[in-house]
């Protein structure tokens, strides 16, 4: 006889139970993703699988993906395919990501570059693919982690420390992948000056990278 | 570590994933074992996501994140497991039958050999070229670019010495006689659009069997 209230109790017990953790859920596990960042996305993919980080990833990040498939020169059927392999990938592959060794915009440049790479190869057969090329991103993490807290904002983008014209031939490599004679044409330049606007570039991005190496000497003396 | 590097321009548009496969596949065993190159590779993919960043969003097709979701439990694919031929650079792994010693080296003299590699390139062949220790090369020049990455051991031309690790581009402009170093033979992976067109008098003998 006495066994029946404890049970009750006990069922009493279970039935309240979820209710407490249901609200502590919606106040602490819950978390509103609309305004966090896309290495915070990345973080809540990898760690906690959710998929509501996926989906506000996924609203943050596939237009401007699908516009980069485009601008390589997929359709528009060939590039929402190449977004729904590269951000497949990006729910698989979030624990690859790691935040010391650059910021999620790169991360997902390259898997949207690898993706793409590989939608062309499988319809042309060839058994080349880009794990062959690139292992999983890794870098030197202090060299990065320096330049990532120097520049967080945009405006210290590399490529807005480029002038229009030398961006211009910088954007045909990336999306065209064009010999420079074929940049000359379309761009009706001289190959010369084609070519020196892409050296400058160089030049530029290697002055830049060069300042991020004193401010590592620099904050590495500080911390003797 | 290296002392010859690609341009910053085959850098670049190895990053931007816009380098031919051979050629493609050249640079990414160069960049396996050159911090240099790596540190550049680092930037031109950051200028990547710069690029990406910089882009006018395009809607996806409304659909599309419900199909997404729906494909997320699925099984992840098998990646098929190559078994790693020691002192062979990542990304050859796949593509190398076998260690150099058991290649089927094929050629016309003892002292160049040569074994093609099957990569799937409209443009380039890839060969693998064997220089028997402390033979020299006739004297040749190139038809058209020719992508050059020592593996193992080295040699050396008139101007410089080449080692495991150096990417040397050699064209229509370069003329010259490597040899390789007398302890070792040196192994090199090329990456060429054009036969080798030989110049001296031994050489245009050679010629019709060394393609």
């Amino acid at each position: 006889m006495n066994s029946l209230p404890l049970t009750k109790s006990r069922v009493a017990l279970q039935n309240c139970d979820p209710k407490p953790c249901v609200d502590r859920s919606l106040t602490t596990n819950v978390t509103d993703y609309s305004s966090s960042s896309l290495e915070d996305l990345i973080a809540a993919i990898s760690e906690k699988r959710d998929k509501r980080a996926f989906v506000e990833l996924f609203k943050q990040t596939s237009p401007r993906l699908k516009a980069f498939a485009m601008q390589c020169g997929a359709n528009v059927s060939d590039a929402e395919e190449i977004v729904q392999e590269c951000m497949l990938n990006v729910w698989r592959k979030a624990h690859t990501f790691k935040p010391k060794s650059g910021t999620a915009i790169t991360w997902l440049y390259t898997i949207i570059r690898n993706r793409r790479i590989d939608f062309a190869r499988k319809n042309r057969h060839e058994t080349v693919s880009s794990d062959d090329m690139w292992l999983e991103e890794s870098g030197d993490e202090l060299e990065s982690q320096v330049h990532h807290d120097l520049s967080g904002e945009k405006a210290r983008s590399l490529l807005d420390a480029l002038p229009n014209e030398q961006k211009q031939v910088v954007y045909k490599v990336y999306f065209e992948g064009k010999p420079h004679s074929e940049i000359s044409k379309d761009l009706e330049l001289p190959l010369g000056t084609i070519k020196s606007r892409l050296r400058l570039a160089m030049n530029k991005l290697e002055i830049l990278a060069k300042e991020q190496m004193s401010w590592l000497i620099i904050i590495l003396l500080m911390n003797f | 570590m290296a002392n010859y590097h690609p341009t910053d321009e085959l850098l670049m548009a190895f990053s931007a994933g816009q380098l031919p496969n051979a050629l493609g596949l050249m640079l990414a065993c160069h960049i396996e074992h050159c911090p240099d190159c790596q540190r550049k590779m680092h930037q031109f993919n950051e200028l990547g996501g710069n690029i990406l960043d910089s882009l006018e969003p395009l809607a996806l097709d409304e659909g599309a994140i419900g199909k997404l979701l729906e494909r997320l439990d699925e099984p992840e694919p098998v990646v098929e497991k190559v078994e790693m031929l020691p002192g062979i650079p990542r990304p050859l792994q796949r593509f190398m039958p076998a260690h150099y010693d058991n290649l089927a080296w094929q050629g016309m003299s003892s002292s160049l050999k040569e074994f093609t590699l099957d990569i799937d390139d409209d443009r380039y062949t890839t060969k693998l070229f064997r220089i028997a220790a402390g033979k020299q090369l006739p004297e040749h020049t190139h038809k058209g670019n020719e992508f050059t990455l020592v593996m193992k051991g080295s040699f050396s031309d008139k101007t410089c010495n080449y080692h495991a690790g150096d990417f040397v581009l050699a064209d229509t402009s370069t003329r010259h006689q490597p040899q390789a170093a007398n302890d070792s033979d040196c192994i090199c992976l090329a990456v060429m659009d054009a036969p080798l067109k030989l110049t001296g008098t031994f050489g245009r003998m050679l010629n019709p069997f060394m393609r």
